[in-house]
């Protein structure tokens, strides 16, 4: 698990009333000096270029020299993995440190704000009533530091979708920025009921932009009961008939725990019969992190206990020739038919081996856990030796 | 219950999933659907897109009844599957409306299909075929090119982006200019029409040679001929001079492989009285030759079939055991992982398991005749469907829409004899049919009710056709219900048929 | 050989009665006979059974009135959904117009 956010060691020559700053690492010596002022450069061993804007050295012997008088962060060995074309903000009131976007990573995702209409049993990013709508610049003033390069980018929350215009702002920014980098977002879809919301969605044309929205049952009352708000079934639906009229890709995310393992095949011939135009129905493995840890007794099931139910789902999601993938489940417990399906879909940063793993053929296969799996996982992990 | 300010939540618990039940105490609306009895306990229910549900009796009247409570196992599939609708969602409406229009969709485009009589000279004589045989009088019994040019006019009349023209006989490729001027004509009026344009021809292969082949290669057309089995049922069928249509008709598959294809050349068979309790052999005969699958058909009430009194050789329970056999034998090689594909089944499966209606113009309802399908006799006269023109031979004229040097692409498409059969038999306002489960599985099928009782509707109670139909369907669903890879595999088929 | 069923008006309507007997055609002739407070059915079996069959056949005969009882009650209470579910079909299929 990385360390993606924490406290500088030091911070020095940083006006202690600034609010934050956004820069864009970079380890290149020879970095052309017009652009090197708004830059961070990675200090290493060897000489140290003058002209960057800050300097950033990281490790317990941290306190190399950066030219007097220049900013410099000190960072402790968490954050070692840090690389050119990496951006990170500095925020000087309290030494606070975060990493916005890694370059080596496939998993880019940016939280768009922490508030919900939702409160689901399963939350991982429990919601908070604040306005953090100072998330917004952050995200606009890093957009244009993103390698163009990049695949693809996510935004999440909380509900993106709260933030109205703000939202297409960011995303018409990532268009612009970004014009080959795939977008990835996750709402509940709700707000799209209203057609002319999706209207402007859609009018932000972008030619690689997919909406991912949970769809948790077939039945509305036990939708509704997962993510805690009545009328959420209708509305969401009616926000992704909305948005496939305006010819929007849409991908159904599904998790499947004690709640809703019954109906996933019932779920599934639902999406084939109502909703056959998906792009791509993702059927997720729990996360015990946030509101599942409070709500484990009517959320935890073994995984193996429901591959019954997943087989029957994908293949009829497969033989339908819909889209179908498996995340965040381990391949020991899935059937081998099903291993096409299943994708390592586990953060980076977030992702970890249990010791049954030990001497597994299968690693670099499979996905592995949630960091936050060793609470409680499969009792059925077993290695492929 | 919805929060006043959007992204905060007014109460900070979680509610139980009672709290989200509590409007079921409302009662719930009935949505329009059918139910028929199912086997001796059990009924099948169908909404008006054929999604269905097996419940006993008794269930389904309490449910009728308003007095299902929200608790029955059966509550939430019928809820989920849009039988009803209670306070808590209504979104249902909206869907149905939607899973309506995609089942309609294909009526907006009509008439796909074109065949083109282009000769009745025929080197066989199969005692069930069902056009008269005539040989040598190639002025009498061969389409002329103004035949073909005028019937090529009223083709591209059709709304449809895709068409398909089939050639058809007696035996087309003794007329194999004839299907060269089309051909060629047909693709240069498309240029400018731009539409999907296939071709077919369907024939013994008896005649088929190199020259033949290289046109058919060059102008990607598709072969369809007749296999009835193995050589020793093939040529008791269909006996020509020499008695070797099994061997030409291989020999012919094999150059028509190897020059176009493999894909390029299906086959069809005919059930006979000597094909029942052959079911096996006929279908091994299909693997051996490398097809994908097979369409057991049943056998039609038309033309020669009568006048040989082949038509009453057997009834429909005959042909049913025929079938459920070869079904069988079917799913037994598709469980030892071989893929082969039963075609009549996936059809009425693409029915039940998509949301998509596949087009078989035999099943369909309004009826498929000139909406799905048209034929062009070699003397121009115009008929609603094949059966129709077969039915003419016999002196019944009934389906004859009109003739293409005397009339109107209008008269022919919109006169009386294709509209009333199509009106009359319409499915969903028939009696018995109205109120059948199966009906969207099933179709309208007015020329062969007239045929047999000289109405388009015909007396369902004792129509061969509906007692076949509904046979099929128990017997799908049946198969289903008992079991999971059955199902995977007539899902995979229902797929392949739309 | 002829059996008589009765069906109390108030319970079972003609028209059920009606389209049960049609359905029974292939193996029933039946007299339909309208009294006060009953419908009469005077039925005829078309083929020869055994008395057993006879008695399910009959049985099965007042269970096909029951249903087609419920059959017009599901039809009158969907009548106003199933033309709004076609209307809304059709209004989008440019059908009637553009797409």
């Amino acid at each position: 698990m990385l360390t993606l956010s924490g406290h500088a060691l030091e911070l020095k020559n940083f006006p202690s009333d600034s609010r934050g700053t956004v820069v864009r690492i970079c380890a290149q010596k020879d970095r052309p000096f017009p652009l090197r002022e708004r830059e961070a450069f990675l200090v290493t061993n060897g000489e140290v270029p003058e002209g960057f804007g800050a300097y950033i050295t990281v490790g317990k012997d941290a306190r190399r020299s950066a030219p007097t008088g220049s900013k410099a962060i000190f960072l402790s060995d968490e954050f070692s993995y840090l690389a050119d074309g990496d951006v990170v903000r500095i925020w000087p009131k309290n030494n606070q440190v975060r990493v916005l976007y890694r370059r080596n990573s496939h998993h880019n995702h940016f939280l768009m704000t922490e508030r919900c209409n939702h409160y689901c049993l399963m939350c991982s990013q429990p919601p908070k009533d604040i306005d953090d709508s100072w998330i917004i610049n952050e995200i606009l003033q890093t957009i244009p530091l993103i390698d163009p390069s990049t695949r693809e980018i996510g935004f999440t929350g909380g509900e993106p979708t709260l933030l109205g215009e703000d939202l297409f702002r960011i995303l018409r920014t990532a268009k612009s920025y970004l014009p080959n980098t795939a977008i990835h977002i996750l709402s509940n879809g709700r707000l799209f009921k209203d057609i002319e919301f999706a209207k402007r969605y859609a009018a932000i044309g972008h030619p690689d932009m997919m909406i991912g929205i949970p769809i948790y049952s077939d039945v509305s009352t036990i939708h509704d009961y997962v993510v805690q708000s009545d009328n959420a079934f209708d509305e969401t639906i009616r926000g992704i008939l909305n948005l496939k009229r305006l010819n929007q890709r849409v991908e159904i995310r599904m998790v499947i725990h004690q709640q809703t393992y019954k109906r996933l095949p019932q779920l599934a011939e639902f999406i084939v019969r109502n909703l056959t135009f998906v792009d791509h129905v993702a059927l997720m493995g729990l996360e015990i992190t946030g509101f599942t840890k409070a709500n484990l007794d009517i959320l935890w099931i073994d995984p193996i206990e429901y591959q019954s139910e997943l087989y029957r789902a994908v293949s009829l999601l497969a033989d339908s020739r819909i889209q179908v993938s498996i995340y965040n489940h381990q391949l020991c417990l899935l059937d081998k038919c099903l291993w096409p399906f299943a994708k390592k879909s586990i953060s980076d940063w977030k992702n970890e081996y249990m010791p049954e793993c030990e001497g597994c053929r299968e690693k670099e296969n499979c996905g592995g856990f949630f960091s936050s799996a060793k609470v409680r996982y499969s009792s059925h992990i077993k290695a492929f030796i | 219950m919805h929060s006043p300010r959007p992204g905060f939540r007014a109460v900070s618990k979680f509610e139980s999933l009672f709290a989200y039940e509590k409007p079921l105490t409302d009662g719930y609306k009935l949505l329009p659907f059918r139910f028929t009895p199912f086997d001796d306990q059990n009924y099948v229910l169908t909404n008006q897109v054929g999604e269905f549900l097996v419940l006993d009796r008794p269930t389904v009247e309490t449910f009728v009844r308003h007095h299902l409570p929200a608790d029955n196992p059966a509550y939430n599939d019928l809820k989920s599957k849009h039988f009803l609708l209670d306070s808590d969602s209504s979104v249902g409406i909206d869907l149905l409306a939607l899973k309506a229009r995609t089942k309609l969709r294909r009526f907006a485009n009509f008439t796909g299909l074109h065949m083109f009589v282009v000769s009745l000279r025929c080197d066989h004589s199969c005692p069930y075929c069902q056009v008269s045989r005539q040989s040598d009088d190639k002025i009498a019994y061969d389409m002329s090119t103004e035949t073909a040019e005028k019937s090529l006019e009223l083709v591209f009349r059709s709304p449809s982006p895709n068409i398909k023209i089939e050639f058809q006989g007696g035996e087309p490729l003794l007329n194999f200019p004839l299907i060269k001027f089309i051909v060629e004509r047909a693709k240069s009026i498309n240029e400018l029409q731009k539409r999907n344009l296939q071709f077919v021809i369907a024939t013994n292969l008896a005649n088929i040679n190199d020259e033949m082949l290289e046109f058919c290669r060059v102008h990607n057309i598709l072969i369809s001929t007749s296999l009835d089995g193995p050589a020793d049922l093939h040529n008791k069928n269909r006996p020509r001079p020499g008695n070797d249509s099994y061997q030409r008709t291989i020999e012919g598959i094999n150059r028509v492989r190897s020059t176009l294809g493999r894909n390029q050349v299906n086959a069809l068979m005919t059930t006979s009285k000597a094909s029942l309790g052959r079911v096996k052999d006929i279908i091994d005969e299909y693997v051996r030759q490398d097809f994908n699958g097979i369409f057991l058909r049943t056998m039609s009430p038309y033309g020669f079939a009568i006048k040989t009194k082949w038509y009453e050789a057997y009834h429909s329970n005959e042909w049913l055991k025929f079938y459920f056999d070869g079904l069988d034998y079917i799913l037994e090689l598709n469980r030892a992982g071989h893929v082969f594909v039963e075609y009549y089944a996936a059809i009425i499966l693409a029915k039940m398991l998509t949301p998509f209606e596949p087009g078989f113009v035999d099943l369909r309802s309004p009826a498929g005749i000139g909406i799905g399908a048209i034929i062009y006799n070699y003397d121009g006269d115009v008929y609603a469907s094949d059966e129709g023109r077969m039915l003419a031979e016999m002196g019944d004229k009934t389906f004859l829409l009109g003739n293409v040097h005397k009339n109107t692409y209008e008269e022919i498409i919109l006169s009386d004899a294709l509209l009333a059969p199509i009106e009359e038999s319409f499915a969903a306002s028939v009696p018995m049919c109205t109120d059948c489960a199966f009906e969207p599985f099933c179709g309208a099928n007015p020329v062969f009710h007239h045929a047999t009782t000289g109405d388009f509707v015909g007396h369902k109670p004792t129509s061969e056709f509906c007692e076949k139909s509904m046979g099929i369907f128990r017997h799908l669903i049946e198969l289903m219900r008992s079991d999971v890879e059955v199902r995977r595999i007539f899902t995979k088929w229902a797929n392949q048929a739309c | 050989m002829s059996h008589s069923l009765t069906f109390s008006k108030q319970a079972y309507s003609l028209e059920a009665i009606k389209r049960a007997a049609y359905r029974f055609s292939d193996r029933l002739s039946v007299e339909i006979i309208p009294h006060d407070e009953v419908t009469e059915c005077v039925c005829s079996f078309l083929n020869v059974c055994s008395d057993d069959e006879a008695q399910r056949t009959l049985a099965s005969f007042r269970t096909e009135v029951l249903d087609h009882d419920l059959r017009l009650t599901i039809a009158k209470e969907t009548e106003p959904m199933r033309n709004a579910i076609l209307a809304y079909a059709f209004s989008k299929t440019g059908l009637q117009g553009s797409e």
